[in-house]
């Protein structure tokens, strides 16, 4: 496949010599754990797709008390193919969600946010809290009464925190309860503000990605470093892997559309044993293992403040570990980063089985 | 020489079938994409109401036709005088089907194809059934629901 | 016939830990959901028809997945011999046409 005038017309105006260098000089580490490099890559198309079908989605929906509930059904029962892409939309968004953590937890495992990359892992990290708020926020366009129950809880969790907390949960709602306001306000989270954050947080990682070069877990450095080509290898590998993430998800979508509840009453009592989507099961857990009262104070303002800092170290890991920026083993700080990773994975287990 | 002629071959062979097979791949997905985002054209409605009295007197074994949407629907008392509500459009390439009274089923005319009273597809070509809608009594009115559909009518 | 297969591949792909839960649940609250149970709204087309033609489609796209990974996967491969023969860089000191 050549098209020579193609690549004339190119050529008279634009040097493109950079970069097709830049592209074959562009070497990534062949090691142990280079599967971990395609855990990113993951995201990224996943992303993509939902950026995709949540732009069809969103010439059908209508983000009214009034409408909205009845609008989904519309898409699932009488719109051609309406039902497929919002199964996908709603799979898409479970696989980017799981890909994210491993992803982090991947990195953080190796120690890839150490010196010179923290600000990639600050921006991943970003990047993360992003799409939760896109899941929940998501979630509530639906207007069922789980989806209704789940973003009260939610918003009424960031309520216990203290000093912020009642400011946070009015913005959020829209008001003092989750209400038709809270539907429009989420409406433009989801499609407008969260898209244009991420899009920017994912140039800025992937640009940084590119700047620093991928990082080498420090067992696996070696001299000299053997490395591929990222094009075409690696580029390929990860076209296969993108085509299977793709072929699940489409699977997923057709095998088990996500169910859709009854329309939310406020007046109506939260239906008998809900759950929150799965990446909430370990904060709720959390809640629940400390009791109403500590001190005189209340218990859950201090679980969700342990929450906090527990979250907010991860997020500054990478100015905590000078060990490992100074390019020394860290012990301390791969036992962390393991008890952060059992903590995730037990107590997400305990809540799904609960 | 054997292989340099061997080595262009296949990669332009290959490249070419990457090329073909990937534009199919991706065509398939746009018209997916596509089939959606178009305007889903001729949206059936839920439900209809009708007028009781049109209905309740015509002859067992027969059809009345009635408008659902922009389509054909046939409002159908049995011989034994149950009565039942069909779309009258042929599934295989949307004909008006007939009732054929002597065979106590029902014809569609484009290709010979023949469903029984409940609307199954018996012969022919059609691959699935009629659709089948509930029936309701409401006072003067006769209401026809797609099936699952909850009514909810317009206050007064 | 179809049926049972059907539940199966559901069951196996998400639904394990789910059934036991979910029979557990069922016995507990089916009193009480009796009281409010209304139609499920269908989130997949139901019609026989439509279901076997949808399985059938994903069984095509699957076809086509396939069919490219291995077409990458040979191209992987041409491109690895290419690499070890050492032929997929350019001769900086090849005398230029030019
Ligand atoms: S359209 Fe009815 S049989 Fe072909």
């Amino acid at each position: 496949m050549s098209y020579p005038r193609l690549k004339n017309w190119l050529d008279e105006r634009y040097d493109l010599t950079d970069v097709k260098k830049f592209a074959k000089s562009k070497l990534i580490p062949e090691h142990r754990y280079d599967l971990l490099y395609y855990t990113g890559g993951i995201t990224l198309f996943l992303f993509v797709l939902q950026f995709i079908t949540g732009m069809l989605l969103a010439m059908y929906y209508v983000p009214h008390i009034d409408h909205a509930y009845e609008s989904i059904i519309e898409i699932v029962t009488k719109i051609n193919l309406g039902w497929f892409f919002r199964s996908l939309h709603h799979w898409g968004a479970q696989l980017t969600i799981l890909f994210l953590f491993i992803h982090l937890f991947g990195t953080l495992l190796v120690k890839a946010y150490r010196k010179p990359r923290e600000m990639v892992w600050i921006t991943g990290f970003i990047l993360l809290i992003i799409s939760i708020f896109f899941g929940l926020s998501g979630y509530l366009l639906l207007w069922d009464e789980r989806a209704f129950a789940a973003v009260r809880v939610a918003t009424g969790g960031a309520g216990a925190l203290p000093v912020f907390g009642g400011f946070i949960k009015a913005f959020l709602r829209g008001g003092m309860d989750v209400t038709g306001d809270t539907i429009v306000r989420f409406y433009a989270f989801h499609v407008s503000i969260l898209p244009l954050l991420s899009l920017l947080m994912i140039g800025l990682h992937v640009l940084l990605v590119q700047y620093h070069g991928v990082s080498v877990p420090r067992s696996e450095i070696k001299d000299p470093q053997p490395t591929v080509p990222f094009f075409p290898n690696v580029f390929y590998k990860d076209m296969i892997i993108w085509l299977i993430v793709l072929g699940v998800v489409v699977t997923l979508a057709v095998l088990a559309p996500p169910e859709i509840g009854i329309k939310a009453d406020p007046l109506a009592p939260p239906p008998a044993n809900i759950k929150p989507e799965w990446y909430f099961l370990m904060v709720l857990e959390t809640l629940k293992l400390f009791p109403g009262t500590i001190f005189g104070l209340n218990g859950e303002t201090i679980a969700i403040i342990c929450v906090v800092v527990g979250i907010s170290f991860l997020f500054l890991i990478p100015f905590f570990d000078r060990k490992a920026n100074r390019g020394e083993e860290s012990t301390v700080f791969t036992v962390i980063a393991v008890i952060y990773v059992v903590y995730f994975v037990v107590m997400t287990a305990v809540g799904f089985l609960s | 020489m054997k292989l340099k002629y061997s080595l262009i071959t296949r990669r332009t062979f290959l490249n070419t079938l990457f090329g073909g097979w990937l534009f199919a791949f991706f065509s398939g997905a746009f018209y997916t994409l596509m089939k959606f985002a178009f305007p889903t054209l001729g949206k059936e409605p839920d439900f209809v109401v009708l007028d009781r009295k049109d209905f309740s007197d015509i002859p067992n074994n027969s059809v009345k036709p009635f408008a659902w949407g922009g389509a054909l629907g046939l409002y159908f008392k049995k011989e034994d005088g149950s009565v039942a509500a069909l779309k009258g459009v042929c599934t295989h390439m949307e004909c008006n089907v007939a009732y054929k009274p002597e065979e106590k089923k029902f014809y569609c005319a484009c290709h010979q194809g023949w469903f029984d009273e409940t609307g199954r597809n018996i012969a022919g070509p059609p691959p699935k059934p009629l659709e089948v809608f509930d029936v309701t009594e409401d006072g003067d009115k006769l209401i026809i629901a797609r099936k699952g559909v909850k009514v909810e009518l317009p206050k007064a | 016939m179809k049926q049972p297969f059907l539940i199966w591949a559901k069951s196996r792909l998400i639904n394990i830990p789910r059934i036991f839960i979910a029979a557990a649940a069922w016995t507990v609250c089916l009193p009480l959901c009796a009281a409010r149970a209304t139609e499920k709204i269908a989130v997949f087309p139901n019609a026989a028809y439509d279901a076997c033609i949808i399985y059938q489609n994903l069984a095509i796209f699957w076809f086509f997945i396939i069919g490219l990974i291995v077409i990458i996967g040979m191209k992987l491969k041409e491109i690895d011999r290419i690499q070890k023969l050492g032929i997929d860089r350019d001769d900086e000191n090849a005398p230029r046409l030019d």
